[in-house]
């Protein structure tokens, strides 16, 4: 490939998918396979100071095809994106977004607004979505720098961005894991109430749901962890993420599997 | 109907030189050096918004003099070549020389073939690690290539300054000496360039993958002191 140059009225601007498709460098093709890995449950919630993302490790398919698989990643500095349907077109729009925020930042000298990066990322989920029946649906979750709170933007299959103002998942484990944040989330939640919850919901999920892995003690892998706050994205130690699902799991032994009318 | 003229090869390469040269000449200058821990570059400007020195890629960062529409175009495609080599390929195979042949070859094609050479000098500069050296790759308006082991000067008033800055100590300096005297080639003997019309940038590894930072006044008036 050569130099891009491009005339005034060609030229694709700062935008890292326009320039992409301008250039041929992805395509979507239609497809009727469907059996790439899938199924996950990513859990995010808002605190006071920012918000919490917590996210099982399992890939699977007709098998368990990974049991360590990250699927939040940050995509900038102050941005969570995390995945969930086919894994080769979510790890292919992680890689995306990281790029193009940066292409964005580098292009212009200024960063994206969080909502500006919550908004580029709708077209390419539609064009995904309409043109294959391999599904991808993200979850973006990060601290608005303008604003300076945390904010949480959910997608739908269409392409369309929805900002929830309390808690979103994602995955096949959603329901569970919903529930769990419907009886237990308040508005005011500080951080390690929020790290808890999440634990706690993703927990119910990996309980209930087979395509989501729960924390697996016997190999020692556990969910991942992260928060973003003013402070940018930090992914929580894995001997803390331990401690808290131990709590938990310590807590369910003891009540023989029973959540027992409560938030245990 | 119109006449044509004949005019030889070597009067028209020599009128398109002065012109480039006459455009380049109108802007400030630029020097970058290599310092102890990476690669600073310094450019005289009036404008905190137009930039002359940016960001290409992790370790790749670009600096060009002349006329503004024209090098920051270069400085897009730059941008785009990196992002989709790296894209396309892995991070670690984004190098500067590959970069900076193109822009020669594209400055080149322009000099000979443009409707008008472009009025612009570039630099492309990288920052060295297991994989590549540091380098600074000096690119001329007419698709001259330079790989300048320690400093380069761009600009109108490149050999003067070039001289002034020679003088310095010629192993790698810390940030602070190297920007001073850097600041002191550009401004000559008998002026004083304030922080806040200098735009600095610097290449240097400081535990992230990017390693370009844009000074701000503040550090670079410390810096000075």
């Amino acid at each position: 490939m050569g130099l891009p140059l491009f005339s005034a009225h060609g030229d694709p601007g700062p935008s890292f998918w326009h320039y992409a498709q301008t250039m041929g460098l992805t395509s979507t093709p239609p497809t009727n396979h469907s059996d790439a890995p899938h199924a996950t449950t990513v859990i995010a919630v808002r605190y006071l100071g920012g918000v919490v993302m917590v996210g099982d490790r399992q890939a699977t398919g007709f098998y368990i095809a990974s049991r360590d698989v990250r699927k939040i990643e940050p995509a900038d500095r102050f941005t969570a994106l995390a995945i969930s349907g086919s894994a080769a077109r979510g790890i292919e729009l992680l890689k995306f977004a990281q790029l193009s925020f940066e292409h964005y930042e580098k292009m212009t000298d200024s960063a994206l607004s969080l909502e500006g990066k919550a908004n580029y990322l709708s077209p390419i989920i539609q064009r995904n979505n309409l043109a294959t029946p391999l599904l991808v649906l993200p979850l973006l979750a990060g601290w608005d720098e303008s604003h300076q709170v945390g904010r949480i933007f959910e997608y739908d299959g269409a392409g369309g961005c929805y900002e929830r103002l309390d808690y979103a998942t994602i995955g096949s484990g959603s329901p569970f894991a919903d529930g769990a944040l419907r009886l237990g989330f308040r508005a005011d939640l500080d951080r390690e109430e929020a790290l808890d919850l999440g634990a706690l919901a993703l927990y119910e999920a990996g309980d209930n749901d087979p395509s989501t892995g729960g924390p697996d003690f016997v190999r020692n892998i556990f969910p991942m962890m992260v928060t973003v706050d003013a402070r940018g994205f930090q992914e929580i130690a894995a001997a803390d993420v331990a401690a808290r699902f131990s709590v938990i799991n310590e807590r369910r032994t003891q009540s023989g599997g029973v959540a027992g009318g409560a938030l245990r | 109907m119109s006449n044509y003229f004949y005019v030889s090869p070597e009067q028209l390469i020599k009128d398109r030189a002065e012109f480039a040269q006459k455009g380049i000449a109108r802007g400030r200058s630029i020097v970058a050096a290599i310092y102890d821990k990476g690669v600073v570059m310094v450019a005289e400007n009036t404008s905190a918004s137009l930039n002359k020195v940016s960001e290409i890629y992790d370790r790749i960062a670009f600096a060009g003099v002349g006329k503004y529409n024209e090098f920051d175009r270069l400085r897009e495609a730059g941008i785009r070549w990196a992002d989709s080599t790296g894209f396309t390929y892995s991070r670690e195979d984004v190098d500067a020389r590959a970069l900076a042949n193109y822009y020669a070859q594209h400055l080149g094609d322009m000099f000979t073939e443009g409707q008008k050479p472009l009025e612009v000098e570039i630099l492309v500069a990288q920052l060295g690690n297991k994989l590549r050296p540091t380098k600074l790759y000096r690119v001329a308006y007419e698709g001259t290539i330079l790989d300048e082991p320690r400093f380069s000067v761009l600009g109108g008033d490149a050999e003067t300054i070039k001289n002034r800055f020679a003088l310095s100590e010629g192993t790698p300096q810390t940030l602070k000496i190297t920007l001073k005297d850097a600041a002191s080639a550009l401004a000559g003997p008998d002026r004083l360039i304030p922080a806040s019309e200098l735009e600095v940038g610097i290449l240097e590894d400081r535990g992230n993958r990017r390693t370009f930072t844009r000074l701000t006044d503040d550090e670079v008036s410390e810096l000075l002191s």
